[in-house]
């Protein structure tokens, strides 16, 4: 998987210097474009996998997919780190400015990332482990049924300067910028998915060596242990 | 929207390009600092594991070298099964 996702990735940036034409209007300042629209689509899609993973949590209760839906949440967040930067960069390279308050598809993923930041105070304040998976599972679905809705309404909305690229009136992307496109959007989906089974199976590792020294009952008090729910073996291999 | 000249737009391109890699390095160093410490406390546990059948050294007058031999066999669990355990639990 991580090797794919290298290859991928290595082949999506290729193709946008050596193959996708120029854009007309922006010129070589578009080949941001290509970084940052699978950043935000994996990124939003990644919360809405989170969401999934949290229904499927409250409706069997097992723990790996509380685990899951953290993973996916905390791995979009980085992704929605670098939407942000790289977002800003082409907001002074086109418009002057690194922020405009204004546009709305701006200020909405603004929104939602900081909704979702809200995650981690929201889970860590509970001690409880049943009640902190429940109830972070609980924002995690509102939270994702509000990442869909949000999107819609700032497709509806007028835009004031943030380009609108696909379902275009115009026809959306040129052939050879939308293969481009779609190589850098599966390399980003392959990152994703590699950093979520990165961070799970470090997450696994962490809750064993905590199992372990439970077992072996030598504990030290102040001895790390995961935070949250950790992937049962057991109940992993149902999921 | 006019285009930048490339020198100009060159710049902010790569800016863009720079700050995804080095968040994504940023995040592949996180994640070796957690290795390591589950490889330390790997360590840790293999070590207490050891311990009770660690053989008492006025019996055996080659203590010291068993015991350093325990401690090798110890390290073990912290540099392959673990990993591959748990990838092939979460992969389950």
């Amino acid at each position: 998987m991580a090797a794919a996702t290298v290859i991928v990735l290595t082949a999506g940036f290729a193709l946008v210097f050596f193959y996708a034409p120029l854009d007309a209007d922006q010129g070589f300042m578009q080949k941001i474009f290509y970084v940052h629209v699978p950043l935000a689509i994996c990124a939003l899609v990644g919360f809405v996998i989170a969401a999934v993973h949290s229904i499927r949590h409250l409706r069997s209760g097992e723990a790996v997919h509380d685990a899951r839906s953290y993973v996916s949440i905390h791995i979009s967040i980085i992704l929605g780190v670098a939407v942000l930067l790289t977002g800003a960069i082409w907001a002074r390279a086109a418009w002057g400015k690194w922020w405009v308050w204004e546009e709305p598809t701006l200020v909405s993923f603004l929104i939602v990332f900081l909704l979702y930041c809200t995650y981690y105070p929201l889970r860590f304040a509970i001690e409880d482990r049943e009640r902190q998976a429940r109830y972070a599972s609980v924002f995690a679905i509102t939270a994702g049924a509000f990442v869909p809705l949000n999107f819609m309404a700032v497709r509806m909305a007028d835009s004031l300067v943030h380009p609108r690229t696909f379902a275009t009136a115009e026809g959306g992307l040129p052939a050879e910028m939308m293969l481009t496109f779609l190589v850098s959007l599966a390399g980003m989906a392959l990152l994703w998915v590699t950093l979520v089974r990165f961070e799970l199976v470090s997450k696994s590792a962490r809750a064993r060596i905590s199992r372990v020294r439970r077992a072996l009952d030598t504990e030290a008090p102040g001895a790390r242990t995961s935070r949250i729910a950790p992937a049962v073996p057991s109940r992993a291999s149902a999921g | 929207m006019p285009a930048l000249p490339l020198d100009e737009a060159g710049k902010y391109v790569a800016g863009a390009y720079l700050v995804f890699l080095a968040l994504i390095l940023i995040y592949v160093a996180i994640m070796a600092a957690k290795l390591a410490r589950i490889d330390e406390e790997l360590g840790e546990l293999a070590e207490l594991a050891d311990g009770p059948s660690r053989p008492e050294p006025a019996a055996d007058p080659g203590g010291a070298d068993a015991g350093a031999d325990q401690n090798a066999q110890g390290a073990h669990p912290g540099t392959d099964p673990v990993g591959a355990d748990a990838g092939a639990d979460q992969n389950a």
